[in-house]
C-alpha cells in the first residue's frame, strides 16, 4: 500500500494475545488517519456509556498517512479514547518519532482493549511483538522506565511511549510521556494505560513507508516546503517556539495569571522568549520538521526540552512564579512523574487562590516556588492528604471545597492559556470543543475584533473542521498555512489517486460531528457547552481588557449562533439532514 | 576547493531528515534503516549525533575488503563493486564508525556522498550536515569526530558509542 502500511496490531492485555488485522480500507477514504480513523475505531469498538478505566475500554492509537515521510510536520500521532478526566470522547496528539517507528515496523496503529494481571509493557519489534512483564518498572518514573524499555529490546534509539506513578495511581490528568518531553497530554490518556496495567510501548521498526510516484512526491513536498511552511507567517516556530506567545498573550491582553485573575502579568520578563534563549543549549525536532520549534533549556542544573508557552503560563504566570528555573523544575517533575503541566498547574493555581482566600488552607500561596514544586510530587504519588485533594484536578476539588466560582474548567478540562474573556473567540472554542478547554481546536487569538461574536463563531466553526480533517492527516498546529488544497496535492502525490480539497473538508466536518454524535449519547447536552462562572462574572483585571467579562447572554448568543451555523438544533443535536451530507445517518453508536 | 560533507552534532535537531532524503534517494521509499547516514538521538539530553561516513583518506572498509569490491574513485569517494562483493561483511565489521551495512542479500551499503551532491546536506536546515569546502573549524570537527574509533560491535552499537562520546564533550 502506498502510504499506509496496511495493517493494525491488536492487543487484548486480559487475553495476553497480539494479532494484526488488516487496516479498514473502507474507513480510509472517510476518516483518512490519526484522529479521524482512531475515532471510528474507537466508535465501533465501544459504548458511549462505557467506564473509561474499566477494561472493557479501548485505546486506539493511530499513525497519519505522512508519517513517516519527507513531509514536513506531519508525522504527529493520536490516541482516542473516552477521558477518565472528561468523560467526553478525547483525542489527544503526539509528535516526536514514535509514530515513523510504527509505520517502519509495519503497523498504522494499535488498538488495546482488555487490562493486564500484572504491570506489563508492550515490545514491538518489527513482526515480533510481545507482551513483557514491567514489575521491574513499577514505580519508576517516565525517563527510567524509557531507559529500561530500550535496554530490554536491546537497541538504543527504539521508541518508546512511558507512564509514571502519576498513571500508575490513575490521576485523571496523568500522562503518556514520549523521548522524555513528548506527551499525549491532555485528559488522562496516563491513567488509561495504569488502568490497563499498561506500563508503556517500545517500538523498533527498520521498514520503510511507500508513495506512489517517489520523484513526485518529492518534488511537491519540496514545492510546499519552500513555498508555504517556511514563509513568514510559521518562521516564529523555527526562531522563538511557543514562548514567543508570553509577549504576544499580554500585550493582547488574554495572558492568565493569577489564576485567570489578570490579563496581563507584570513580570513577563523573567518568563519570555528573550529569557528562554538566554537558558537555550539548542534546538530540537520531532520527525521530519526543519522548524525544531523544541527549545532546550538549562538553569543552573535544571534542564528540559521546553518549557513550552501552556507551561510558562499555568505553570508560570498563572500561579505568579516567575522564576524560568522553578518553571523547568516543575516542567521536569510533571514529565517524570507524568502529570499534564496545563492542567496541574493549573488545579495548583486554584489551590494557591483557596488558600488565599481563606477557602482552605493547602500552605500554597501566589509565587511561593518550595511548597509549588513539592506538591507536584506529592500529588503524583498520592502522598498527602492535600495531593490527593489536589490530584482530582480542578473541578472536583473546587467542589469538594465548594469554591466551584474560583474552577477554571469546561466539561472538567482545564482551560489552555489565553483568556476568555479578553477574546470572546477563545470563549467560544472552549465552550464547543469536544473535550472541553481545547486551544488546539480553534485558536482564534489574532480575530480582527476579539469581541464580535458572530464573526468569531464562524472563525471557530472553520478552524474545527479544519483541524479535525488536520490532525487527521497528522500535521502539526504549527504549519499554521496548511490548507485542504495542500493536504489534498500531498495526498494524490503520495496516494497515486487524485483526492480533492473538498472531500477533505468534509471529512472534518463528519469528524467534528462523530464526536459530537458521541458525547450526546454519553450524555452530554447544550448545558455542558459553557464556561467558567469566574469567565461570566467576574470582570478581568489589568491588561488591555480589564473590566470584561464574557456574559451568560454574550454566551448564549454566540451559542446560538453556533448551533445554527452547524445545522445544529437548539439544543445541540445534529440535524438529520446535516448527518445524512456526512454519510452519518446510518452510524451507529 | 574540494566539497566534504561535515557534521556538527551541537546544531543536530534530530529531525531526520537527512536519513529521510537519503533513503528515498537510494532506495526509493522512506525507509531511515536504509540510509547511509544516521542520527544518534539523546532526547532525555536534547542532544543529537548526525553520524557519517567520512570517506576516509585511510578507509578500514576498502582495506578489508578481501575481493576489492570496495574501491576509491577519482573524485576521493570509497565506492562498492557489487559485481565483485562477495558479501562476506569485512567491510561492515572494519569500518569503527558503524558508517557500512549490509541489507538483507548480505551486499554492502555506504554513503557515496550521492556522486557530489548529497540529499542529506540539502535536507538539512539547521547547518548540522553541510557539503562544503571545509574550513578550519569544520576540520577540526571533523578530526575531532575521527578520533573516537571503535572495533567491535554492531554498527548501531558503533555509531552510539561515538554519539555518547561527543554527548559527554557538549552536554556534561
Amino acid at each position: 500500500m502506498n502510504l499506509y502500511m496496511g495493517k493494525m496490531l491488536v492487543v487484548d492485555l486480559s487475553a495476553e494475545s497480539v494479532t494484526t488485522e488488516p487496516l479498514r480500507a473502507e474507513w480510509l477514504r472517510e476518516y483518512w488517519g490519526a484522529w479521524g480513523l482512531a475515532l471510528r475505531y474507537y466508535t465501533d469498538a465501544v459504548s458511549p456509556e462505557i467506564d473509561p478505566l474499566a477494561p472493557e475500554n479501548v485505546v486506539v492509537i493511530m499513525t497519519a498517512p505522512l508519517c513517516g515521510t519527507l513531509v514536513p510536520l506531519a508525522s504527529r500521532m493520536c490516541l482516542v479514547s473516552k477521558s477518565p478526566h472528561t468523560g467526553t470522547i478525547f483525542e489527544s496528539n503526539v509528535g516526536g518519532s514514535f509514530g515513523p517507528e510504527l509505520k517502519y515496523a509495519g503497523y498504522d496503529g494499535i488498538i488495546i482493549k482488555g487490562r493486564a494481571a500484572s504491570p506489563v509493557f508492550l515490545k514491538i519489534d518489527d513482526d515480533r511483538v510481545s507482551i513483557e512483564s514491567a514489575e521491574h518498572m513499577t514505580g519508576q518514573g517516565i525517563f527510567e522506565t524509557e531507559k529500561l524499555m530500550e535496554a530490554a529490546i536491546g537497541a538504543h534509539g527504539a521508541k518508546t511511549l512511558a507512564i509514571g506513578p502519576a498513571a500508575e495511581n490513575m490521576i485523571t490528568y496523568s500522562m503518556i510521556g514520549s523521548e522524555s518531553y513528548r506527551q499525549f497530554g491532555r485528559g488522562g490518556t496516563g491513567a488509561l494505560f495504569g488502568s490497563k496495567n499498561l506500563k508503556g510501548v517500545v517500538c523498533r521498526g527498520t521498514g520503510g513507508v511507500r508513495v506512489a510516484d517517489m520523484p513526485r512526491f518529492l518534488e511537491r513536498t519540496d514545492h510546499f516546503t519552500k513555498n508555504d511552511l517556511l514563509c513568514d507567517d510559521n518562521l516564529w516556530a523555527k526562531t522563538d517556539g511557543t514562548p514567543i506567545l508570553v509577549e504576544v498573550t499580554n500585550e493582547m491582553g488574554i495572558h492568565p495569571t493569577r489564576n485567570y485573575t489578570k490579563g496581563f502579568n507584570g513580570r513577563k520578563e523573567r518568563l519570555n522568549s528573550d529569557a528562554i534563549q538566554a537558558a537555550k543549549l539548542g534546538n530540537r525536532a520531532c520527525a521530519s520538521c526543519p522548524m525544531a520549534c523544541g527549545k532546550f533549556t538549562r538553569v543552573n542544573s535544571a534542564e528540559i526540552e521546553g518549557p513550552e508557552y501552556e507551561t510558562l503560563c499555568l505553570g508560570g504566570s498563572n500561579c505568579e512564579i516567575h522564576d524560568l528555573e522553578a518553571v523547568i523544575r516543575f516542567n521536569r517533575l510533571c514529565d517524570d512523574l507524568g502529570l499534564d503541566t496545563m492542567t496541574c498547574g493549573s488545579t495548583i493555581s486554584l489551590a494557591m487562590e483557596m488558600t488565599e482566600n481563606g477557602v482552605h488552607d493547602f500552605n500554597l500561596r501566589f509565587g511561593q516556588v518550595e511548597e509549588y514544586l513539592k506538591v507536584v510530587y506529592e500529588i503524583a504519588t498520592l502522598s498527602t492528604e492535600r495531593g490527593r485533594d489536589l490530584a482530582k484536578g480542578a473541578k472536583h476539588l473546587a467542589a469538594k471545597y465548594g469554591a466551584e466560582e474560583l474552577s477554571m474548567e469546561v466539561k472538567g478540562l482545564e482551560m489552555p492559556a489565553y483568556e476568555p474573556r479578553g477574546n470572546f473567540g477563545m470563549g467560544i472554542a472552549y465552550a464547543t470543543s469536544e473535550r472541553g478547554a481545547c486551544h488546539l481546536r480553534a485558536f482564534p487569538i489574532f480575530a480582527t475584533d476579539p469581541h464580535d461574536i458572530d464573526a468569531l463563531v464562524s472563525d471557530v466553526v472553520d478552524a474545527q473542521n479544519a483541524n479535525s480533517i488536520k490532525w487527521s492527516l497528522g500535521f502539526c498546529d504549527f504549519w499554521g498555512t496548511v490548507n485542504t488544497s495542500i493536504e489534498a496535492d500531498l495526498m494524490s502525490a503520495g496516494l497515486g489517486e487524485p483526492v480533492s480539497a473538498e472531500e477533505l473538508d468534509r471529512a472534518g466536518e463528519r469528524i467534528w460531528t462523530l464526536s459530537r454524535l458521541f458525547n450526546l449519547a454519553a450524555g452530554f447536552t447544550a448545558a455542558d457547552d459553557t464556561l467558567p462562572k469566574k469567565i461570566m462574572e467576574r470582570p478581568l483585571e489589568g491588561g488591555r481588557h480589564a473590566g470584561r467579562v464574557f456574559s451568560r447572554a454574550d454566551l448564549a448568543r454566540a451559542m446560538q449562533s453556533y448551533y445554527e451555523l452547524r445545522d445544529w438544533s437548539a439544543k445541540g443535536i445534529p440535524s438529520s439532514r446535516k448527518l445524512a451530507a456526512l454519510g452519518l445517518e446510518t452510524t451507529t453508536l | 576547493m574540494k566539497k566534504e560533507l561535515f557534521a556538527n552534532p551541537d546544531l543536530c535537531t534530530g529531525c531526520n531528515r537527512c536519513t529521510l532524503a537519503c533513503s528515498a534517494n537510494k532506495e526509493g521509499v522512506f525507509q531511515p534503516s536504509k540510509a547511509r547516514m544516521r542520527v544518534t538521538n539523546f532526547p532525555l539530553r536534547g542532544f543529537s549525533v548526525p553520524n557519517i561516513c567520512f570517506q576516509c583518506p585511510k578507509a578500514n572498509c576498502l582495506e578489508a575488503c578481501p575481493t576489492d569490491a570496495m574501491f576509491r574513485g577519482a573524485d576521493g569517494v570509497v565506492r562498492l563493486n557489487r559485481d565483485l562483493c562477495s558479501g562476506c561483511g569485512a567491510c561492515v565489521s572494519a569500518c569503527p564508525y558503524g558508517m557500512v551495512e549490509q541489507d538483507a542479500k548480505g551486499i554492502p551499503f555506504k554513503c557515496d556522498l550521492c556522486d557530489g551532491d548529497p540529499a542529506c546536506a540539502k535536507e538539512c536546515h539547521s547547518e548540522a550536515l553541510v557539503h562544503v569546502a571545509g574550513d578550519a573549524a569544520l576540520f577540526q570537527l571533523k578530526a575531532a569526530q575521527m578520533k573516537t574509533r571503535h572495533n567491535s560491535g554492531t554498527p548501531l552499537e558503533k555509531r552510539h558509542k561515538i554519539a555518547e562520546a561527543l554527548k559527554r564533550n557538549s552536554r556534561g
